[in-house]
């Protein structure tokens, strides 16, 4: 019963605490889109010194990187992308292979080229969980094709 | 052509909700606004996809895709903003997957942001990235920083997913993120997130989020997720950066996974895992991996990369290869890259290839980018697996694209394919958001 009432005074408290927090704050928010043009591929070192500087768009940026960025940060990546940025990979349902849309950019890094069919029945066994992210819940009206 | 049996089956979803509908109808007011009023801004990209293909059924594909995105900013105060991104699909010729159209609303939201704070209040189908949720909710979503490097989120509505059957009853999700940081040394994130389906529980996961940077050169980030419904962690995956020392930069990356706990949460059939199956339901799996690249100039770019899978049920596996990467830019680039997938078996190995290169010329640009895969068993017969693509386009305006491309293949599935894309690409005010990439 005492940590009944505990957990309510904390849960009543906390509502307030923010409250303060936020009329207290007077951080100046993030820019709403780079002021500088940025040429692909992005090396945020060359111009930034602090925490920004880890965001260098190297190799492994898009394949490893760039979704701990994201779920810490997400405004970060917003200065320099649309959504429909993200929405080209990271979709509720699409039928176009993001690397059949962008033939003219093989520097890319986009999943799926070439005969996906049959190599993902390897990749898939070896790591599924690279696969859910993208096909988990979302995307994955092209797998009951076969995947019943 | 070889042929293969293929199930058809109905896709799911159908046209949009009420409320993206909603959307849509907004979407087009906005745009069929008059543009001249004052401090309203509308900028977007049309693209407009027609592919040629045949199916390894036999059907003969021309969908014809219209993808469009845009946002309008300054409506009314310059912190209120609309963003619209959708696609719609009209075959041509045969059905694509049983359906002569298609379409979805990817995201539309109306969204408040402040000047102080970096407070943020999106409304209506939105994209959700905040530690464990990397979700889609027609809903709201909101943050903001608080006093002493705090920071507040929370996001909530009706998940937007597939679904293998109706689900009448509730449909919810909901969650949040408390972080705290200290600029350039760390930030700490405790996430939660709920989902209920058909008013049961569906999903129920926390998580911790870290990026670290105790030294300079030094970086590890990384996150854990915990499934409370399973009661087992989902995974631990973290990266540790070092670099750059000179130009070489070292990156290792460490990941643990509870197939029972990870996969718990799916709406496809594909990753329900079934007990003497190809993969085990109580498979965990431990990942290392490390990285080395090396700058030789800013132009030119090497790199190694080695990943070994050690599973508790099945055998090991290792992924390794090398690549090097040329890119100047505005003018042009070519790669190329060896790699080995060396799975337990024969049927899981294989030897990847790839050379590609890109040159703008002017108005003009052109790309080609070649791939073979070799199969150390054969998959209906067949060894291997290779494509190669001719792609070029033309500028015809500032804002006015023409590009089309060719891809020429032989795999376990066709003894030559032959698929071809056209695409005009129209950006419209491209004074908006200058400095965004894509």
């Amino acid at each position: 019963m005492k940590n009944k009432t505990m957990i309510l005074i904390f849960l009543l408290c906390l509502p307030a605490m923010t409250a303060v927090l936020y009329a207290c704050a007077s951080t100046k928010s993030i820019a709403a889109w780079h002021p500088t043009e940025v040429t692909a591929p992005a090396i945020c070192s060359e111009c930034h010194t602090d925490a920004r500087a880890a965001m260098d768009h190297t190799a492994d940026f898009a394949a490893v990187r760039h979704r701990f960025y994201a779920a810490q940060n997400s405004r970060t990546c917003g200065v320099c992308h649309l959504d429909s940025f993200c929405s080209d990979c990271h979709a509720q349902k699409e039928e176009l292979k993001p690397s059949d849309k962008y033939k003219d950019a093989p520097e890319r890094m986009l999943p799926h080229r070439g005969d996906y069919l049959n190599q993902h029945k390897i990749d898939g066994k070896i790591n599924p969980a690279s696969c859910f992210p993208c096909h988990g819940r979302r995307n994955n009206e092209r797998c009951r094709v076969c995947h019943i | 052509m070889k042929s293969i049996r293929v199930a058809k089956r109905s896709t799911v979803g159908g046209p949009p909700s009420g409320m993206a509908a909603g959307m849509l109808l907004l979407a087009l007011i906005l745009l069929s606004a008059p543009t001249g009023a004052p401090a309203v801004e509308i900028a977007g990209t049309s693209s407009t996809y027609v592919q040629s293909r045949e199916t390894a059924g036999g059907s003969n594909l021309m969908p014809l895709y219209e993808y469009l995105n845009f946002s309008v900013r300054d409506m009314g105060t310059g912190n209120v903003s609309f963003h619209f991104g959708g696609w719609a699909r009209y075959d041509l010729r045969d059905d694509t997957f049983g359906t002569d159209k298609n379409s979805d609303l990817q995201y539309a939201y109306l969204s408040y942001r402040k000047a102080q704070s970096d407070v943020v209040l999106n409304l209506g189908r939105v994209m959700v990235f905040e530690g464990v949720a990397a979700e889609r909710v027609d809903g709201a979503y909101a943050r903001a920083d608080l006093k002493g490097g705090f920071g507040v989120s929370a996001f909530g509505g009706v998940p937007v997913e597939t679904d293998n059957i109706e689900q009448p009853g509730n449909n919810m999700e909901y969650g949040g993120r408390a972080s705290h940081h200290v600029d350039n040394v760390y930030t700490i994130g405790f996430s939660y997130l709920k989902e209920e389906k058909n008013s049961q529980d569906f999903r129920e996961e926390e998580g911790v989020d870290l990026w670290l940077r105790p030294m300079n050169k030094v970086e590890l980030l990384g996150k854990s997720a915990y499934n409370a419904i399973t009661s087992g962690w989902m995974q631990h995956t973290y990266n540790l950066m070092l670099g750059p020392f000179q130009k070489l930069r070292l990156n290792t990356e460490v990941s643990s996974i509870d197939y029972e706990a990870f996969f718990s949460g799916a709406t496809s059939s594909v990753f329900s895992f079934q007990p003497g199956g190809p993969i085990d339901p109580a498979e965990k799996v431990s990942i290392l991996g490390e990285t080395a690249s090396y700058a030789f100039t800013g132009s030119l770019n090497a790199s190694v990369d080695y990943k070994s899978y050690n599973y508790d049920i099945a055998g090991s596996a290792n992924y390794y290869g090398a690549r090097v990467a040329y890119a100047v830019a505005k003018s042009g680039g070519a790669g190329l890259s060896v790699h080995r997938m060396d799975g337990e078996t024969n049927s899981l190995s294989y030897d990847a290839y790839r050379v590609y290169g890109y040159k703008k010329m002017g108005k003009a640009d052109v790309a080609v980018d070649a791939l073979a895969v070799l199969y150390d068993a054969p998959i209906n017969g067949v060894d291997n697996a290779y494509s190669v693509s001719l792609a070029v386009g033309y500028d015809l305006s500032e804002k006015l694209k023409l590009g089309a491309d060719v891809e020429y293949a032989k795999n376990p599935d066709f003894d030559r394919e032959v698929r071809s894309f056209l695409k005009l690409i129209y950006r419209f005010d491209t004074s908006y958001g200058k400095g965004k990439g894509v």
